[in-house]
């Protein structure tokens, strides 16, 4: 299984990778980590003319803490995302996330960047940074943006991003006070792509009311969702009331494109993010009313 | 000195122990020598067009942009290569069998995805892909039979020249004959079992490079197979070249299961393109030609009944087998379909059998061997003991109990003529309870229930005919030789892919001359210097190495001892050997070592004693004479199930089994460790699925799972050894993991959800498939 | 299109060749380099028989193009054993405890479990078999190699 031939390109600047993309357009595919595009070069399920190596890039890799929010540049790999502290005190769950991705193999090669970019819906990344309202950072040879998370994910494997446009960082806010934070997804096998999930975060005020709520889910729709009205539901309550298995309930109830293949039906992948919401609430609670 | 008594003289010294494996020094540092490790000067690569549809008409094949890319030395379709084929069948079919036609490229037709349709040969396997995706097919789509149940109704014929899609099927007793006790009986269990289609997948897969050489007319093929000799044999009918102008070399083969064990069409095609490309040419399939073309295994189901009297004894017990062949099994599959209707009533007292078995085409991958193909035999009846269990209410360890053969009634001859001896069936079925304490985990069982979780127990034990002795199975040829220097080589046909027979063949011998093991070395796997060998398959290694080192050592023996004897001036009676040393017994200093007897036998041929001849080596092939070698083993499975998610946590796995005699008990352990992680997977992970059209749905690992070390629970081992009569009394134990391990996992997640009354009898287990099953259960 | 020269530290030697951008890692080890150690087993990244250490941090090679190498150092299965041949604690384990059959995943496994316990040298039992989950073995049942990796580990571990 080889892929097809193509014409390689390293740039070691923003500005060469972008000006090769916005020369190259549809014929050119970013190369990141390789740990999706790879497989499916290999398959020829796909094939480029051109591929655009981010790896030599030293601007892309970084994590950063800037203004109450991480920074973390596209290229960086998912194994320093998952053994850096400062991605551990100020977004957790995204380095409870990180932790779930596949294996400690492909973590030393998968980037931050190429998950958010490849948007696969069942990734996790993808889902956390559509709970936290992140900011995808985008340059072209043109302009540079910053898109928010909930106008980033279009349709399966489907950014709002132009060809010519290069994903350089991506930035999370972080949360403050007492809060709780959970990843829970279920998979056939370790490391597999979830069936359903939820990344979820949950902040009480002193007397144990929900003052904040984030969840998202991964492997439930086209493209990561964003539980809104189960968010909304718990809002101003007091958390120990609160039925963990009324939000999974609620979450999946707003679903309206739930997927369906050879692992499950739409049905059982609802039962199952119910229970995966059900799980991240109770443990995300539990350590924030521990905070 | 007895044949079968491989240690007459002296302790036994390495067989029944934990040795280091001589494959692992090359294995461990990356030295192993694999097909695709292979590299000839000017060699070529081969990739296969293969049909992307099920059942198409070929109206023509255009290779001329294939032929013009970089690169690209040849493309063959049908017409330039199967004329070439003269015959084409396996040794243990014979050439008159009615075997499925294999034109070796797709001719007229292909009959099912994957079908090879023409043969790129190019400069790297990179450039042939490039240049197999510029080969243009025309195909006019056919309709295809692709539910194997519905096969013998379909109008369209997968081969039209057989006439049917039914392949061939055998009968035992009819049921008629089992009226009586099935009218008689207190109970009566009735259900239809299925099983998915799952499949071998060694890590390694399929592949050989062929080297012809037209100035010599030889052929030499490094093969990855588990019959190197068979693949030799094969391959001169093929091609009409005399049988020793070919070589086939295997080295290292990264396992097999059943799938390397007989030549495909694939091969076939090398073999043919071999003398026109006057250069070596290697084919090694990709992970997707192996999960789409390798062919297909487990894919069948058995209307199961049995009947009971009011104590749960077995009156009678039947099965009308059904099984998915696929376009192109390989070998002929009806006579393993006949083993699992014989087998069916396994290991316990049943006056009265009844089966038919039938086989079918569809337009899906053929079929092809994978570890214990008869394997249904076990599932379907253990899972219906344990359903009848449930029914008449009785413990399904105590219903098993009440029926297991015991010691008094072996040998036994089962209600379908085959003739069970040197088991020790209701041994392992105890041994296994007691190593899990069974009560106690029912209580655990029973508290867990009340606390909301589901945990299970289950139980299959069976009967394995190994070590098969029809056909090309029943011999099997050692050569030893004691070098001049007094090291020892012994060369044996082989064909490990996995199965340390490399290791056990080094214990066997080694005990057998008394010498130290570190002086014996084994060759094996190249027909130039090995006598044929039927390969390592019907779990026969153990058994028949075994044989054959002891009639070739018994000679050597003799005159080691009487050369000994002769220099120590001792009668043979007192002479040990031991550690490469001859010595006389009671007198240590009286000694001479087996490199002196060597230098003697070798350079000093005057001086040795009168009719023991010069030189040190011997041939010996021995025959098999016993049909079977019976072995059994009891596995036991304990889970937790996850009734909101419907994922299965294996707690505990313990299998007893009775293997007779172990030559190294690591390798027993590890071959029964093998075979059950892969029952598991076909169990609660393996599914080869093809859509309603015929297209495989699961062609690579992303979509076809394999446990990983995350989902295989420590698995627990009881020996109990009853002997084969056999040499050394050793059995076969590479088959039986993956007999025994479906059916005690389908029935621990059956016990596990028996609160709910869910009755399963359909796999796989997945978890969106348990959950379906609670939700039906809940309606019901 | 256009070929490319790459240099590649590989076992401690610099390997130069020429080579089309779309040739894996594992492809230049196997036939420009003749390490034929290092494994196809799925070429799609799943099986991790082709695992190597890319500038020490282990990777599946068939997931990287050895133009992504260039200047890298990778060590492979026939870089672990001391020069003299003697077996590394963990190959050694593995001998011992029966954690090959073929050894067709074996170097994906001496390597991969090499990094883990390098960079993780208390792992509990879970932690072992999360961190191999990623390499697929078909013969051993994982028995074997999981008692090799605990062996291992506790010998590197008391060697710290």
């Amino acid at each position: 299984m080889k892929p097809a031939p193509f014409e390689y390109h390293r740039p070691e600047t923003i500005e060469e990778a972008v000006a090769l993309l916005g020369e190259l357009g549809d014929a050119a595919k970013v190369l990141a980590g390789g740990q999706s595009l790879i497989p499916m070069l290999a398959l020829r399920l796909t094939a480029f003319d051109h591929l655009v190596d981010i790896g030599a890039i030293a601007e892309l890799t970084g994590i950063e803490r800037r203004d109450g929010q991480i920074w973390i540049g596209a290229g960086t790999r998912f194994a320093s995302v998952e053994a850096s502290p400062d991605a551990a005190a100020g977004v957790p769950l995204l380095t409870r996330a990180t932790r779930l991705i596949g294996h400690f193999q492909i973590r030393n090669r998968g980037t931050a960047g190429g998950s958010l970019a490849h948007a696969d819906p069942a990734a996790e990344y993808p889902a956390v940074a559509l709970a936290l309202g992140a900011g995808l950072h985008v340059r072209s040879p043109r302009s540079e943006r910053t898109v928010a998370a909930a106008d980033f994910f279009e349709g399966l494997w489907t950014t709002s991003m132009e060809p010519d446009e290069l994903l350089v960082a991506v930035s999370f806010p972080s949360w403050s006070g007492r809060c709780g934070f959970a990843v829970e997804e279920f998979a056939r096998r370790h490391g597999d792509f979830a069936i359903a999930g939820a990344a979820l975060g949950v902040q009480l005020d002193a007397r144990g009311r929900v003052t904040r709520c984030a969840i998202g889910l991964l492997g439930l729709g086209a493209t990561p969702e964003r539980a809104g009205r189960a968010e909304e539901s718990v809002v101003g309550r007091a958390a120990g009331e609160i039925d963990a298995e009324e939000i999974g309930r609620l979450a999946m109830a707003e679903l309206e494109s739930v997927p369906a293949d050879l692992h499950g039906s739409a049905q059982y992948r609802k039962r199952v993010g119910a229970a995966m919401v059900a799980r991240a609430w109770a443990t995300a609670v539990t350590e924030a009313a521990d905070a | 000195m007895e044949l079968t008594d491989v240690a007459a003289t002296g302790a036994t010294r390495y067989a029944g122990r934990r040795m280091h494996r001589v494959e692992d020094a090359r294995l461990l540092t990356g030295h192993g020598t694999y097909v695709d490790d292979i590299d000839l000067p000017g060699m070529l690569h081969a990739c296969f067009v293969r049909s992307p549809v099920a059942h198409a008409e070929i109206r023509g094949i255009d290779t001329s942009a294939a032929c013009a890319a970089p690169g690209v030395r040849a493309v063959y379709t049908a017409a330039e290569l199967n004329g070439d084929a003269r015959e084409q069948w396996h040794t243990s079919v014979g050439r008159h069998s009615p075997e499925t036609p294999r034109p070796p490229l797709a001719e007229g037709r292909v009959r099912f995805v994957g079908d090879p349709v023409a043969l790129v040969i190019a400069e790297s396997r990179y450039l042939a892909e490039d240049a197999a995706g510029l080969v243009e097919v025309d195909y006019e789509p056919l309709p295809a039979v692709v539910d194997y149940t519905r096969a013998d109704e379909a109008t369209t014929l997968v081969h039209e020249s057989h006439g049917s899609n039914l392949i061939g099927e055998l009968a035992g007793a009819p049921m008629a004959t089992l009226d009586e006790a099935f009218a008689a009986a207190a109970h009566v269990v009735t259900e239809t079992i299925y099983q998915n289609a799952y499949v071998p997948v060694p890590m390694e897969g399929r592949g050989l490079v062929v080297d012809y050489l037209p100035a010599t007319g030889e052929l030499t093929i490094y093969a990855a197979t588990q019959a190197p000799h068979e693949v030799r044999l094969f391959c001169s009918r093929l091609l009409g070249l005399p049988e020793h102008r070919i070589r086939v070399v295997t080295r290292d083969t990264g396992g097999a299961f059943g799938q390397k064990i007989m030549v495909q069409r694939d091969e076939m095609c090398l073999m043919l393109v071999a003398p026109k490309m006057g250069a070596p040419v290697k084919w090694v399939e990709d992970r997707q030609e192996n999960l789409v073309s390798a062919g297909q295994s487990r894919h069948e189901h058995g209307a199961v009944q049995m009947a009971f009297d009011a104590d749960g004894a077995i009156l009678a017990a039947a099965i009308d087998f059904v099984s998915d062949c696929g376009a192109y099994p390989t070998p002929w599959p009806v006579g393993t379909a006949g083993l699992v209707g014989m087998l069916f009533p396994g290991p316990y007292r049943v006056p009265r059998a009844s089966f038919t078995a039938k086989t079918f085409y569809t337009n899906t991958v053929g079929r092809s061997a994978y570890r214990g193909p008869w394997q249904f035999e076990t599932l379907a009846r253990e899972l219906l003991l344990d359903i009848a269990a449930r029914r008449i209410g009785i413990d399904p360890m105590q219903l098993r109990r009440r029926n297991l053969l015991r010691p008094d009634e072996l040998p036994y001859t089962n209600p379908n003529g085959l003739p069970y001896d040197s088991i020790a069936p209701l041994a392992t079925f105890e041994q296994a309870l007691e190593m899990l304490d069974y009560e106690d985990f029912r209580r655990e069982q029973a508290q867990a229930r009340a606390a909301g979780r589901y945990l299970g127990v289950g139980l299959s034990t069976y009967v394995e005919p190994s070590t098969p002795s029809f056909d090309y199975y029943a011999t099997e040829a050692a050569t030893i030789r004691v070098e001049p220097s007094g090291k020892v080589n012994v060369y044996i046909a082989g064909g490990s892919t996995g199965n340390s027979i490399e290791t056990t063949v080094v214990q066997l011998a080694a005990d057998a001359l008394g010498a130290h093991v570190d002086d014996v070395a084994t060759i094996q796997g190249d027909t130039a210097v090995t006598g044929f060998g039927a390969g390592a398959a019907g779990s026969r290694s153990g058994s028949m190495t075994a044989g054959a080192i002891g009639e070739a050592a018994t000679t050597l023996r003799m005159r080691i001892v009487a050369i000994a004897a002769h220099k120590l001036e001792a009668s043979e009676a007192d002479i040990e050997l031991v550690d490469s040393r001859a010595s006389v017994r009671g007198d240590p200093s009286a000694a001479v070592s087996l490199a002196d007897i060597a230098a003697t036998a070798y350079f000093e041929p005057a001086s040795l004693p009168p009719g023991v001849p010069a030189g040190l080596e011997a041939s010996a092939r021995y025959t098999n004479t016993t049909p079977f070698v019976w072995v059994n083993a009891t596995h036991l499975c304990t889970c937790e199930v996850d009734v909101v998610t419907g994922r299965v946590r294996l707690l505990r796995y313990i299998v007893s089994e009775d293997c007779g005699p172990m030559i190294n008990p690591n390798v027993v352990e590890g071959q029964i460790a093998g075979g059950t992680v892969q029952g598991i997977g076909g169990a609660l992970y393996e599914n080869l699925v093809y859509d309603s059209d015929g297209n495989p749905m699961t062609t690579t690992f992303v979509d076809y799972l394999l446990p990983t070390s995350t989902d295989v629970p420590v698995i627990e081992y009881g020996h109990v050894e009853t002997p084969s009569p056999g040499p050394g009394g050793y059995k076969g134990v590479g088959e039986g993991g993956a007999i025994g391990a479906p059916p005690a996992v389908v029935n621990a997640v059956a016990d596990a959800l028996s609160p709910f009354g869910v009755t399963v009898t359909r796999l796989p287990l997945s978890p969106a498939q348990i959950v379906a099953l609670i939700e039906e259960a809940g309606r019901r | 299109m256009p070929e490319r020269s790459v240099t590649v530290r590989v076992n401690g030697r610099d390997r130069r060749a020429i080579v089309e951008p779309r040739l894996t890692l594992a492809d230049f080890l196997r036939s420009h380099c003749r390490l034929t150690g290092t494994h196809l087993g799925c070429e799609h990244g799943v099986c991790g028989a082709c695992t190597v250490l890319l500038d020490g941090e282990a990777v599946r090679s068939c997931l990287v193009f050895a133009v992504q190498a260039d200047g890298a150092e990778v060590t492979t299965i026939e870089g672990i054993a001391e020069p003299d041949g003697q077996l590394s604690p963990v190959q050694a384990a593995f001998r011992d405890c029966h954690g090959l059959q073929c050894g067709y995943c074996t170097p994906g496994f001496v390597v991969s479990l090499t990094a883990y316990l390098r960079d993780h040298p208390d792992p509990s039992d879970e932690e072992i078999r999360e961190a191999l989950s990623g390499n697929l073995c078909r013969c051993t049942g994982y028995q074997g190699i999981l008692k090799a990796a605990r062996q291992a580990a506790a010998e590197l571990g008391a060697g710290a």
